[in-house]
């Protein structure tokens, strides 16, 4: 499956697209003009000031197909999974005007609009409430040789549509990397829960997109256990009256990890409401970057926006670069937002000490209610629990702490 | 079970306690009264190992062992309570799971198997139910979300959990109306015995009708001023601090 030339991500653009529809060639073309013209970014380019990409911008990669993301639970009754080249050869019109971000990407978002070559949509119509989750895992690719894959997946819920997706980035050799593209649309009124895990992630660029039509409540839950180089980026745009996206994230990192989290909501319309809440666990030598952006426009009347950037520093040795920023256009609002970087709390530590229980076991309890707390938050007990035990192996003492809870 | 002799404590530079001497022995409850900023909660959290409260001058012992030399976590071991005046709210650690790990923490150190999960289950009903704490609020996070008195009762309840041989209670009364108060007495006094012994912190008197102490000292400005019996804090109570103030210069 694999094709044998190994190049930069930027060479293996073809000067021509000669597949699929008009409409997908025109897209696929002109990502590729804006990569061309731009490049990919460096550490001159403001978003991606503190990710180290210049390693990927510069290395070869071959190209491999493995990295279609799978389904990996049952379709719950009331949903369609389809296969985008599928629908695109059989019935490309029912996903023009999709698949562009909502605009024009660039970066890595533009790489993948070329270069992807299938991948799923998932698709609950107007008015399908589905309890049971659908899951899909996806995989790095497994060959020796450094390769990078391409994931795409299409969400849309109709109006009062309501759906749960798991997604699972399960880890890859360090030299395999993933570029991946989620794009979600929810319809008036429509609910998704977006549970996402990154773990042992190699190589991971990935990007979720959100459009939000009037009174539709997006949530997602992202925990990241570590990864070489991975950045993730969440972008929720409420258009619609009404609309609710909420962006918790919990994130470990130790060793030479590079863990990046950047968040983007923009108030688009009036009585919206979006909090962001992630916190993160920083050890070893690693770094650790938080970027939150909230933009109210300025017909965005009686918004409500709070986020929240809380990081645990364990080591000297590590970093963390946190930016929450705020831009408000409209006067009628009500917004928060704060970043901490520390250690534990003397009070509660001093608490638990003086009740009896061991210095740097009280430590460990107090880091793991700092992330679990996020855990708490995700939609999916299985999930959870799976996530709560991955927290506990890669904390000092999480065996104790699993034998008292 | 306690001998404090000169001890001489510090908060930030500043001396706090100027030569404090006290004598508790097994079986007695002895109280401390005194005003805001005497520094009863700096004798309080001295004793338990609080981190930034410096001891300048003079000695503990309790059992006859240097209290001061010991971690915070080796005091609760060998049997020293603190009932916080303000406990803390730990958003994310349940009370229960917590206590289990202090517990048996304690018992590790006392050479005593760890309880098992329906034993310890069994106990907190028991200890719970003492001090009219409902079941529900032991497994909650610790104090996350407790009302002044709900916290005050996890305190005891943890007390009655972890059954130790000396209990310092700083302020347990403040906040608490007087069905509260009472409740949390009656829970304090149910650990009274031979081998225990109990040094309770109050600004009032009103207390001490229901924990009935066998000495009462007065704590002004870092120093025991007066001691005497349960008719002290009485008189305490009726003729303010300010008379013991004038009466003894300070």
């Amino acid at each position: 499956m694999t094709e044998a030339t190994s190049q930069t991500l930027l060479a293996s653009l073809p000067a021509s697209f000669d597949t699929g529809p008009d409409w997908l060639r025109t897209l696929r073309g002109r990502a590729a003009a804006t990569l061309r013209e731009q490049g990919l970014p460096t550490k001159r380019t403001e978003a991606w000031r503190f990710t180290p990409v210049r390693s990927l911008v510069d290395s070869e990669f071959s190209r491999d197909d493995e990295g279609v993301p799978a389904l990996v639970s049952g379709v719950p009754e009331g949903v369609t999974v389809r296969g985008l080249t599928e629908v695109l050869e059989s019935q490309p019109e029912l996903l023009q005007g999709r698949l562009d971000l909502g605009g024009a990407p660039t970066h890595f978002a533009a790489l993948n609009t070329a270069l992807f070559r299938d991948g799923l949509w998932i698709d609950v119509p107007a008015g399908a409430v589905v309890e049971a989750p659908i899951e899909i895992s996806h995989t790095s690719p497994t060959s020796s040789e450094p390769g990078v894959v391409y994931p795409r997946v299409l969400i849309t819920a109709g109006e009062g549509a309501e759906l749960t997706l798991i997604e699972t980035y399960a880890g890859g050799r360090a030299a395999q990397l993933s570029n991946s593209v989620v794009e979600v649309e929810l319809g008036r009124n429509a609910k998704m829960n977006h549970v996402r895990v990154h773990e042992n992630a190699g190589l991971q660029i990935g990007r979720v997109d959100v459009r939000q039509d009037a009174d539709s409540g997006y949530r997602s839950t992202v925990v990241t256990l570590g990864g070489a180089l991975l950045r993730f980026d969440v972008r929720c745009l409420l258009q619609g009256k009404g609309a609710e996206c909420q962006l918790d994230g919990a994130y470990l990192t130790d060793g030479d990890d590079h863990v990046d989290h950047h968040t983007l909501v923009e108030h688009q319309a009036p009585h919206c409401r979006s909090g962001q809440t992630y916190r993160g666990i920083v050890s070893g030598k690693s770094t650790a970057v938080f970027d939150g952006v909230v933009i109210v426009h300025r017909d965005a009347q009686k918004t409500e926006a709070h986020q929240e950037n809380r990081n645990l520093l364990l080591s000297d040795t590590a970093t963390i670069h946190t930016k929450p920023h705020l831009e408000i256009d409209a006067d009628d609002v009500i917004c928060s937002h704060g970043a901490t970087v520390g250690a534990l709390d003397e009070d509660q530590l001093f608490y638990l000490r003086a009740r009896g229980v061991p210095e740097d076991f009280a430590l460990a309890m107090l880091t793991y209610a700092f992330v679990e707390s996020i855990v708490d938050r995700m939609s999916h007990e299985p999930t959870r629990a799976r996530m709560r035990e991955a927290l506990l192996s890669r904390i000092p003492h999480g065996d104790e702490i699993r034998e008292v809870t | 079970m306690l001998k404090i002799e000169d001890l001489h404590v510090e908060v930030d530079g500043k001396p706090i306690l100027k030569g404090i001497n006290l004598d508790i022995e097994a079986g007695q409850v002895h109280a401390i009264m005194g005003p805001n900023g005497s520094g009863k909660s700096t004798l309080a959290y001295a004793l338990a190992g609080r981190e930034g409260y410096e001891v300048t001058k003079g000695s503990v012992l309790y059992k006859g062992q240097d209290l001061l030399e010991m971690a915070p976590e080796l005091r609760a071991a060998e049997g020293v309570f603190l009932g916080f005046q303000y406990p803390v709210a730990i958003p994310g650690v349940s009370n229960i799971y917590f206590l289990k790990a202090a517990l048996n923490a304690i018992r590790k150190h006392r050479g005593e198997d760890p309880l098992d999960a329906i034993d310890f289950m069994k106990l907190s009903k028991q200890k719970a139910a003492l001090v009219q704490l409902p079941d529900e609020l032991t497994k909650r996070s610790v104090n996350d979300g407790f009302s002044g008195g709900e916290k005050k009762r996890n305190e005891i309840y943890q007390m009655a959990m972890l059954e130790p041989s000396l209990a310092v209670l700083d302020e347990t009364d403040s906040g608490l109306d007087i069905d509260a108060l009472k409740v949390v007495a009656q829970g304090v006094n149910g650990l009274r015995g031979p081998d225990r012994a109990l040094l309770v912190i109050t600004h009032y008197q009103r207390l001490l009708d229901y924990i009935v102490p066998d000495v009462v000292h007065v704590l002004i400005n870092g120093q025991i001023v007066r001691t005497g019996d349960k008719d002290l804090a009485k008189r305490l109570e009726k003729e303010g601090y300010s008379e013991v103030r004038d009466a003894t210069q300070l």
